[in-house]
């Protein structure tokens, strides 16, 4: 079968645009709405992903491309928006997310945006004005997918918000494509080490939010537009996926000569060991001994469990910082990762994903930028007996008979993962249970479970 | 005149002639069909969604190859439940994954290349279905000749639609671009072998969550044959075969009246454009398209039976829905479609809205709707929170994206778009559309919610 490095044809693509990454970044930040500069379908469908992940509504506006805007360009679009939106919403932050039409036709998004505020100022009034940060995200699609959108924005948005002034004795963390829960789970480690953790593009509230009338216009929570302004004077960057943030994490380094971390994603015991080990080096802080009774709890469970999953082989897909940081999972628990595929093409993966099997003496068939397709042939020649991937791996897990264990993004035919962390001890410990418990329904004969 | 300005629309003129109140006296139209504002949060989609998602994509036996930057196709890989009884269909996605160098040098080479690989790996495949997206038609790939030049090397027909996302205001431009293609380049080109008195096309109907499996049956007691949907369930060679039909049976008007049209004036082909939602709608359609061809008797049977299998159950939810208030925005034909259901079941309609409706839908709503009913074309985010927010209706049927809003302000929601648990069309899915509003009204959960009623 030819890779797709071969093939023309993508075949269940394993990747997203990078729009939707741009807007995952910035539905983290208080009182900020994507708007995206394209035709209609390129904002209602990325809204529907989001909807359908979290159950949640999300606010994203769209400047309308039609005909004419495909042929003089979008400017009369992006000022318009600019106008309607900020009467409309107020909203602190725009994040002028550029699509494919809008990058091919060549729009001036910068100058553009100038014009806008100019109306808006005029229009509006100077002090709205000034309550608004627009900032311009460039998203080709054909040049990247959503882990390089949400990289792009992590670095639009500090090069544009970030301003030095007293130090504030924060950690900043830059959290990728995770999920509300990964989110608190760091910040509860962060905390327990008795640091302050500034979290940027924080979606662990705005998309996990109550219900509670009166629904305010925004949802509660998120980065705010002072905290983006301020992390240049944190203690330095931990940004837990390289691929998602690494960008904005250097820099900050290179700007504010801030101390950056990039990576692992702290999922399993050693990349969870490292995650505090570096925190340690950042801010000073010790390691606790809850965190250190955390650590023990997982332990005693992989003890406990080992049985399961030694020696069962796993096939692995996504995006490149959480495949990698599974895999390690995987292999932690003795089981041997047979395929493991980013869906992202990435040029470290490859020799990142190795260096993790080699370790634990394993040798998986590693894919990069590849897709489903591909990756199912693998996992079916392998006889993967368990599949760990977001919800487009379950067409292939049910025909091949094996559990599909829901990790990524977009997860919509299970509910409340996203609520749940797989990172830190507990959230691996979350994931080993989810791992496990799927093994045992699928398939272990219930009589060797009456112990 | 009985237009009204929403509270949010104050200061922005152009929404002003989109709202108004039914009123039988005088009634009016909306400005509709036109393009949104800019910097709206708008419900809308694109005219590719429209093409691919909605008309092309049912058809179950073709590749649909999306020719264009991996989100465009992701995003329409199985998201829009028409189900289909193929295992081709809906499992894959297939797309050319534009790149840069394609953008500079353009993408035909690779999507002729790309065409070639997909028939090759899918030789089950009876047709390959190409579509064009924003940016590969900005750059003028042509995939018509593309599609010419595949077709000859794989020995199987290749279609290009050329709907790209910026055509048209809205999806709907790209339903009508799919209609006129599919009419011009696949109808007609096969003979049905066997024909009978009695074959019908059954046109507009996407099976969604399955409503064509429960239409299919009631037409075919009445000693019906269908050729063929447009297009649920649909496969290639029973859609060139559909000028063979005796009559045209139109369920979506706004997506698919445009191929009933062409057929008639080209084939002399008659259509019937009706209502297979609800009791009497259902009951009315069949008795009409029975009159076409003599069988009322079998008619009236298939209606009898059905009516007395559904009417216990049923008469446990109008008691339990009745004078319930609602609020139903999908995408046209359902608010029209589903007024009357709504009123068959008890409940009141407060507010309807449609995403893409064009006049002959706001005709028919005005039609349908009882006076004083708050209609908006094109509602956005905004409008849509004032109006739940001021009417807090005690159901609101509508799609995903809004469901969740809807539910925010404390307000039961169902997905009217793919469904919940269809499907909602015919009788049976009749019991399946009450059962479901059922079961949001009266979750349990809405006594917990401050500020919101206690509705069980
Ligand atoms: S055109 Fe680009 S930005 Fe728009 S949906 Fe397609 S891939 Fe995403
Ligand atoms: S690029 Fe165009 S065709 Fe693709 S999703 Fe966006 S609007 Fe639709």
């Amino acid at each position: 079968m030819a890779e797709p490095a071969q093939r023309a044809v993508v075949i269940n693509p394993a990747k997203i645009c990078q729009p939707i990454g741009a807007m995952y970044a910035t539905l983290g930040i208080n009182q900020a709405v994507p708007l995206v500069q394209g035709s209609q379908g390129c904002s209602t469908y990325v809204r529907y992903q989001f909807n359908r992940h979290f159950r949640e509504p999300v606010n994203i506006a769209v400047t309308s491309f039609h005909e004419d805007a495909a042929v003089f360009g979008g400017r009369k679009n992006l000022i318009e928006g600019l106008y309607n939106l900020v009467l409309r919403y107020r909203p602190r932050v725009i994040g002028v997310v550029t699509t494919c039409s809008s990058e091919t036709i060549g729009d001036d998004i910068e100058t553009f945006v100038k014009e806008a505020r100019k109306e808006i100022g005029r229009g509006l009034g100077e002090d709205i004005l000034a309550q608004v940060s627009i900032v311009p995200i460039h998203t080709p699609s054909y040049a990247g997918s959503h882990v390089k959108g949400y990289d792009t924005a992590s670095k639009a948005y500090l090069e544009y918000l970030a301003a030095p002034g007293q130090p504030n004795g924060r950690l900043n963390i830059i959290p990728g494509i995770i999920n509300p829960g990964d989110i608190e789970e760091i910040k509860h480690l962060v905390r327990e080490m008795g640091v302050d953790p500034l979290v940027i593009f924080d979606i662990s509230d705005t998309l996990n939010a109550p219900m509670r009338l009166p629904k305010p216009l925004y949802p509660e929570g998120g980065t705010t537009a002072e905290e983006l302004k301020d992390c240049a004077n944190s203690q330095g960057t931990v940004a837990l996926c390289r691929h998602a943030g690494g960008s904005g994490a250097q820099y900050l380094l290179r700007k504010f000569n801030l101390p950056a971390v990039l990576g692992p994603l702290p999922v399993g015991v050693a990349n969870t060991d490292t995650f505090l080990e570096n925190v340690q080096k950042i801010t000073g802080a010790v390691i606790p001994p809850s965190v250190e009774r955390e650590r023990g709890i997982l332990l005693d469970h992989m003890a406990d469990t080992s049985q399961y999953t030694v020696m069962r082989r796993a096939a692995i897909f996504g995006d490149p910082d959480i495949v990698s940081a599974v895999t390690r999972v995987v292999c932690e628990l003795g089981m041997e990762p047979v395929v493991v595929l980013s869906g992202t093409a990435s040029k470290d993966f490859t020799a990142e994903v190795a260096g993790v099997t080699a370790e634990y003496g394993v040798t998986p068939d590693i894919l990069s930028g590849s897709d489903l397709f591909a990756f199912e042939q693998l996992a079916r020649e392998r006889k993967a007996e368990v599949i760990l991937g977001h919800s487009k791996g379950v067409d292939m897990a049910k025909d091949m008979r094996v559990p599909l264990v829901r990790v990524g993004f977009p997860v919509y035919d299970r509910v409340g993962l996203f609520r749940r962390p797989i990172v830190g001890y507990r959230g691996t410990l979350e994931l080993m249970d989810r791992i496990i418990n799927s093994i045992l329904d699928f398939a272990y004969p219930e009589d060797k479970l009456h112990q | 005149m009985s237009f009204v300005t929403l509270k949010v629309d104050e200061g922005i003129a152009e929404r002003g002639q989109h709202t108004y109140i039914t009123d039988s006296t005088s009634p009016v139209l909306p400005v509709c069909n036109v393009r949104t504002i800019p910097g709206d949060m708008t419900e809308r989609g694109c005219a590719f969604a429209g093409c691919r998602g909605v008309v092309g994509g049912p058809v179950k036996d073709v590749i649909h190859l999306v020719h264009g930057p991996i989100g465009c196709s992701f995003y329409t890989w199985g998201s829009r439940r028409n189900l289909s009884d193929n295992p081709l269909h809906r499992r894959y996605c297939w797309s050319t994954d534009t790149q840069e160098k394609d953008i500079v040098f353009g993408g035909e080479k690779k999507l002729c290349q790309a065409i070639l690989e997909s028939a090759a790996l899918f030789p089950e495949a009876n047709a390959v279905f190409v579509y064009a997206t924003c940016p590969t038609a900005l750059i003028g790939d042509d995939l018509d000749a593309v599609a010419k030049r595949a077709s000859r090397a794989i020995v199987k027909p290749v279609h290009a639609f050329n709907a790209p996302g910026f055509c048209g205001v809205s999806q709907s431009k790209g339903h009508h671009i799919a209609n006129t293609y599919i009419f011009e380049h696949i109808v007609g080109t096969r003979e049905l072998e066997d024909p009978t008195p009695y074959d019908v096309n059954l046109i507009g109907e996407y099976n969604i969550d399955g409503d064509l499996w429960v239409l299919k049956p009631l037409l075919e007691d009445m000693g019906l044959r269908i050729i063929t949907a447009f297009t649920g369930n649909a496969d290639y060679d029973s859609l060139c075969k559909m000028h063979c039909a005796k009559l045209n049976i139109v369920h979506c008007q706004r997506s698919a009246t445009y191929i009933a049209d062409l057929v008639r004036d080209k084939y002399h082909i008659p259509y019937l454009p009706v209502t297979m939602f609800g009791i009497e709608e259902t009951s009315n359609s069949l008795r009409e398209v029975a009159a076409f061809f003599g069988l009322q008797e079998r008619a009236e049977a298939v209606i009898t039976r059905e009516l007395a299998r559904i009417e216990p159950e049923l008469n446990f939810y109008r008691e339990k829905l009745s004078d319930k208030r609602a609020m139903v925005y999908v995408g046209a034909p359902r608010v029209w479609h589903w007024i009357p259901v709504l009123y068959e079941l008890g409940m009141e309609v407060v507010a309807g809205a449609t995403t893409f409706g064009h006049e002959d839908d706001y005709q028919k709503i005005n039609r349908r709707a009882h006076d004083g009913v708050l209609i908006i074309d094109n509602p956005n985010e905004l409008e849509l929170e004032e109006v739940i927010a001021e009417y807090r209706p005690d159901i609101f049927l509508t799609g995903l994206k809004e469901k969740y809003l809807s539910m925010k302000m404390g307000v039961p929601s169902i997905n009217s778009h793919s469904y919940e648990d269809g499907p909602y069309a015919g009788f049976t899915g009749l019991l399946n559309f009450a059962r479901d509003i059922y079961k949001a009204i009266y979750s349990p959960v809405w006594k917990f919610v401050e500020g919101g009623s206690d509705r069980g």
